[in-house]
């Protein structure tokens, strides 16, 4: 389990040892940690748009005695999987530009809300509601939980939400709506989360239209 | 817990005692007690306002890490004031006006760089500003702007030797700002062989505050 003081030490430790102006997207538990809505998280979830920098930064990870884990055993059969590294209790998942089923995008990177300047390291942590949106996509054990807290405690901004589905649509990404829909409806059903009904109506239209896309290109649809 | 997170949920945003009180329907006493526990909790911090108290009050727990980064410093020394579009703080250093006033031409926003004039009154280590221009090679720009800055606000004098090599210093383009040149700052660019993009009108507003 990582801490905020854990993770800043490390965070620390990184950006001194990095040569290079090194920008990260702290994602997951690790943002909510920032965001004071969660006090410890299993791992730290970073994201980069540029391969130098995540190569970088792996190898300091390894420099400083992280070893590579497998991420089957965590993302089994997915794609677009992480680089997992991990020391004694502490964790890092490492994505390059894509996680499992969603893809940085232009108007994620636009939304971040704080910026932590770690001499090299650049963290920028995203927002809200982008934590929700990713966590529907890696859909582990806590991501639900996770996703429930953010909701009760902040006024999430729903149609930011639905437009970034849309725009994953666009971005190639067209099971992520999917994914959404069925994570949004779960926490409403079973966790009482307080979504709006519209918010699930239009992105429930938005799954249905690209399951036919999908199946139509894979000829299993007959009319 | 759980409450508070309701009542800042309703209250987040800009707030006084009054809205507080007329959001919550509760009385003025009320409002205060109601703010004191709030920021207690670290939702709410006092934000701008002389005569009257304005509270800034957000989900976000106040979580203040490291060292003010650079819209901090220039919110703190510039007299025009800028939406901040995220929070930045840094880590393990003190972020020094020399190196917020580089990053600020190097933002090539013209709003950011004329608010950043004002960072010229605050420099104290000259030599070290020269420096960063050179690594950034900006020094022409750093020494146009502060003559810019002197045209319509009182600054610092600024040491002649570094005057002189900034004087003589590189740049990679004449413009700053794709093909922007000044209409009225000309001498400024003939003296330091480059364009500005600001206009002494955009000066203008030092004035207004």
């Amino acid at each position: 389990m990582v801490n905020l003081e854990n993770q800043q030490r490390l965070f620390e430790d990184i950006g001194k040892r990095l040569k290079k102006r090194t920008e990260c997207f702290v994602i997951g538990g690790s943002a909510m940690l920032y965001y004071g809505a969660k006090a410890v998280t299993k791992d730290i979830d970073v994201v980069f748009d540029d391969k130098e920098c995540f190569d970088n930064f792996l190898k300091i990870l390894k420099e400083i005695e992280f070893k590579v884990k497998d991420p089957e055993a965590l993302y089994f059969g997915k794609e677009n999987k992480p680089a997992l590294m991990e020391r004694g209790s502490e964790r890092v998942d490492i994505f390059y530009k894509e996680i499992i089923t969603f893809k940085l995008s232009e108007s994620m990177v636009g939304r971040i809300k704080m910026v932590y300047e770690y001499n090299n390291l650049i963290a920028n942590v995203v927002s809200p509601e982008d934590i929700i949106l990713l966590k529907s996509a890696t859909e582990r054990a806590g991501d639900r939980a996770d996703a429930l807290e953010l909701i009760k405690r902040f006024n999430v901004n729903w149609s930011i939400i639905t437009k970034e589905a849309i725009n994953q649509t666009e971005l190639d990404k067209p099971l992520f709506v999917v994914f959404l829909y069925e994570f949004l409806l779960e926490l409403k059903e079973d966790f009482k989360a307080d979504i709006p009904d519209e918010v699930l109506k239009s992105l429930l239209k938005m799954s249905e239209k690209e399951m036919v896309k999908r199946l139509k290109k894979k000829g299993g649809f007959v009319k | 817990m759980n409450k508070s997170i309701e009542l800042v949920k309703k209250l987040e945003g800009v707030q006084t005692v009054e809205t507080i009180s007329k959001e919550l329907n509760v009385k003025r006493s009320t409002a205060i007690n109601i703010a004191h526990k709030l920021r207690k909790e670290g939702y709410l911090e006092n934000w701008m306002g002389r005569r009257k108290r304005l509270y800034k009050i957000t989900p976000k727990k106040n979580i203040r890490i490291g060292n003010p980064g650079f819209y901090e410093i220039l919110d703190k020394y510039s007299r025009i004031k800028l939406i901040v579009p995220y929070e930045h703080r840094v880590i393990g250093k003190r972020l020094t006006v020399e190196e917020a006033l580089i990053r600020a031409v190097k933002t090539k926003n013209i709003r950011i760089i004329i608010v950043s004039l004002e960072l010229f009154n605050h420099i104290e280590n000259w030599r070290l500003l020269s420096k960063l221009a050179e690594e950034e090679k900006l020094e022409r720009f750093v020494g146009a702007l502060y003559d810019a800055a002197r045209t319509i606000i009182k600054v610092r004098r600024m040491d002649k030797r570094v005057r002189n090599k900034l004087l003589k210093g590189k740049v990679k383009r004449k413009h700053l700002l794709l093909s922007v040149k000044s209409k009225d700052l000309k001498e400024i660019e003939k003296r330091w062989n480059i364009y500005l993009p600001i206009n002494k009108a955009d000066l203008m507003m030092y004035k207004e505050w």
